[in-house]
């Protein structure tokens, strides 16, 4: 179980230039699924990375279970961190192959090699992409890459899933297939937040909640 | 619009720019004659050569010598490839075989001075009481096999560097792959810096020596060997036309060499003496014949 | 032409030049790490910058001064010793191995620490990703600094002396022959060099990439 909530947060990339985010606030928590929506340089991006724990806010809290989060100690950070997976709208790869992509996250929490890599050749069997196990992964498509950035996320179960502008790569079909992923572990508990611009995608998931975010501010919440 | 203009002044400005500097280049070269005449490292950094060059410009002022110093072995071969038109040198070996390969002709020796052994001050091979180059090079031989003294030889077929071979072939000794003879190749005054940093021996020519000692470069260093007597140690300067040029070049460079033949006495003789308290070069006038006979002793005895 | 002393120089050479890079890769390497995370100093970018441009044989020249037996470092007894070369040609080229390492740390670090936030990597986890993903970026920057090493005069030339046997290099030999007038030894030499360059390039692009492979 795990709930983030943010306080009034403000953001701003320089200590003095615009500001990004202006007093938003709003909280998720697993079994919700929140929607935020908002045209290009709202600031969506910047807020998911908050919601994330990737970011601090210039003013303004970040509560994660009612403790403050920035004034944790990092190794305390760094266990929190591991409940909230973020996933870049474009898609951080490793140099190597498709299967070492998707296991490194298990890698890096101790997981044997081989355990972990059993596990990516199952998510990927899911996703469709078993047979680009062994690929580069420098050589996939965008949208083959999203997907594997995705699998990569899913395998450490984060108990919120943080998407940024998931769909912006993907085709109908890779749509698809990540619609009924995401509905599976969303009816298995996973709370996700998920960006984007397009909301018609979003039809066939249960949506908590929708925050629309225009300028950096929250102008609708529903 | 704006940036196509801004590209369009930059590139007008550009184009004036280097107009303007080759016209300058060509322009500048247009009313003076060139004389190109390839020479020495050592003979230029005495600063000999510039003051003949200059003293030629005050009677013909509309000629200009230039000169390229390089190494005695590139100064010849500029000369093969009609780069230059004349040559100031001084080593008669290589000169003869460059004669008779008909590169250069019309050889005038203008000048000679010494060679002579510099060293540590405290002269641990003991050379200063020698009678001759070649005992002082022994003496240095055996003292370098003791570990007691290291050579530095120019190793760059420079005037130099030919004499010194010439000397221990005379003594007889190979000095092939001894630990305490360094073949630095290198020019003159590298050589004598390095001899002061290693406190080593290496056979030098007065001018370079005088010019560096008095900007104090050589403190550890003495003059050991010196002997105005010993005929091995001369070291003859000779100038020459290059077979090929033609032209207004070669009439200067022949009224160049006439002029530094001629006047041997006011230009060299006097030369440095203000500076450094004594010649750097002697005329050759003064000893014509026996510089000449020394010349040809050099031209054959080396190889 | 390719006598034993050539294969000597050529030998010799590489192993300066070698030596002097992986050298400076030791300062380097992490020089860059830390300017990269410690995000922007348009001043220290600059001087940097620079200093690439330096003119071996003033470098050479300075460090002359130094080991001199008239210098502060004279009780060394590092002049004329390829030692001093190596030094000398460490110093030339950190500049040129950190500004272009620099570049590509910034914009990996960036990247690649906040995915490792993402999938919850210690700070260690971290510095190894980065490296791990920039290794063929830092290898290119050390074949790059490998060549100006094993290309420069000035440093060789005034503080190694470029004696026979001892610390004559490609570079102060290919110098002796153009005063020696030997022009075609000397592009014999220059050649050499080339191949010596163009050979220790490929090769290392080669060994990235495989290195790459491996983890597939």
């Amino acid at each position: 179980m795990v709930r983030v909530e943010l306080e009034d947060v403000w953001f701003r990339y320089l200590s003095r230039g615009r500001w990004v985010l202006k007093g938003v606030s709003l909280s998720v928590e697993n079994n919700e699924l929140l929607v935020i929506t908002g045209p290009n340089g709202s600031g969506k991006t910047t807020l998911l990375k908050i919601i994330s724990l990737i970011y601090e806010p210039s003013k303004g809290d970040v509560l994660v279970d009612q403790k403050k989060f920035w004034e944790l100690s990092n190794s305390e950070k760094t266990l929190i961190r591991r409940k909230i997976t973020y996933v870049h709208e474009k898609p951080v790869l490793l140099k190597g192959s498709v299967l070492y992509n998707v296991a490194y996250g298990l890698i890096l929490r101790g997981y044997e090699e081989e355990e972990a890599f059993k596990r990516s050749e199952e998510i990927l069997k899911e996703l469709g992409l078993e047979t680009r196990a062994s690929v580069n992964a420098q050589e996939l498509s965008i949208g083959e890459a999203q997907l594997v950035a995705l699998a990569r996320a899913l395998l450490l179960n984060p108990e919120i899933l943080v998407l940024d502008e998931p769909f912006a790569h993907l085709d109908a079909r890779k749509r698809e297939i990540l619609i009924n992923l995401l509905k599976e572990k969303h009816k298995k508990g996973v709370g996700m937040v998920i960006s984007s611009h397009q909301s018609d995608y979003l039809k066939n998931l249960n949506v908590s909640k929708t925050i629309n975010l225009e300028d950096g501010k929250v102008v609708q919440a529903y | 619009m704006r940036g196509a203009t801004r590209t369009s002044i930059l590139l007008t400005v550009s184009v004036v720019a280097v107009a303007l500097s080759l016209s300058y280049a060509f322009l500048s070269l247009g009313s003076v004659v060139r004389v190109k005449v390839s020479t020495t490292t050592s003979l230029y950094a005495t600063g000999l050569a510039d003051h003949l060059a200059s003293s030629f410009n005050s009677v013909y002022p509309e000629a200009r010598v230039e000169f390229v110093a390089v190494g005695t072995g590139a100064a010849l071969k500029l000369a093969e490839r009609r780069d230059v038109c004349a040559v100031l040198i001084h080593e008669p070996s290589l000169e003869k075989q460059y004669i008779d390969k008909g590169v250069i002709r019309d050889g005038k020796i203008f000048a000679y001075n010494y060679f002579v052994i510099v060293g540590p001050a405290e002269d641990p091979a003991g050379i200063s009481n020698s009678s001759n180059l070649i005992e002082a090079f022994r003496k240095i031989y055996h003292a370098g096999e003791e570990s007691k003294a290291l050579f530095i030889s120019r190793g760059d077929n420079s005037g130099t560097h030919f004499r010194e071979l010439h000397v221990w072939r005379l003594v007889s000794l190979s000095v092939e792959g001894a630990e305490w003879y360094l073949d630095c190749g290198c020019g003159m005054s590298e050589a004598l810096v390095m001899a002061n940093e290693l406190g080593a021996y290496t056979l030098g020519d007065m001018g370079t020596y005088l010019k560096l000692e008095s900007s104090g470069r050589l403190g550890r260093l003495r003059i050991l060997y010196e002997n105005k007597e010993d005929n091995l140690t001369v070291n003859v300067y000779s100038a020459y036309l290059v077979e090929g040029c033609s032209g207004l070049e070669k009439k200067y460079a022949e009224l160049f060499i006439n002029f530094i033949y001629e006047n041997q006495r006011e230009l060299i003789g006097s030369f440095g003496v203000s500076e450094y308290g004594r010649p750097l070069f002697y005329p050759a006038r003064d000893k014509e014949l026996v510089i000449q006979g020394l010349w040809d002793v050099f031209a054959s005895g080396s190889r | 032409m390719l006598t034993v002393e050539t294969l000597n120089t050529v030998l010799r050479s590489i192993y300066v030049s070698g030596v002097a890079t992986l050298l400076s890769l030791t300062w380097s390497i992490p020089a860059s790490y830390y300017l990269a995370l410690k995000g922007r100093s348009r001043l220290l970018e600059t001087i940097v910058e620079t200093l690439v441009g330096m003119p071996t044989v003033l470098l050479g020249l300075l460090l002359y001064f130094i080991l001199s037996s008239s210098g502060p470092l004279a009780s060394l007894k590092l002049l004329y010793t390829p030692q001093a070369i190596i030094i000398g040609e460490s110093i030339l080229v950190t500049p040129l191995i950190i500004s272009a390492s620099y570049r590509l740390l910034k914009n990996t670090i960036r990247t690649f620490s906040e995915l490792a936030l993402t999938l919850g990597a210690s700070k260690t986890q971290t510095m190894f990703l980065v490296l791990r993903e920039t290794m063929s970026g830092i290898t290119a920057s050390a074949v790059m600094g490998f060549s100006r090493a094993i290309g420069e005069l000035g440093v060789a030339m005034m503080v190694g002396g470029n004696i026979s046997g001892h610390t004559r290099v490609l570079t102060t030999a290919i110098a002796l022959g153009v005063a020696r007038g030997e022009f075609e030894e000397a592009v014999f030499l220059g050649i050499i060099l080339l191949i010596i360059t163009i050979t220790i390039t490929v090769a290392l692009k080669y060994l990235s990439k495989a290195y790459e492979e491996w983890y597939a």
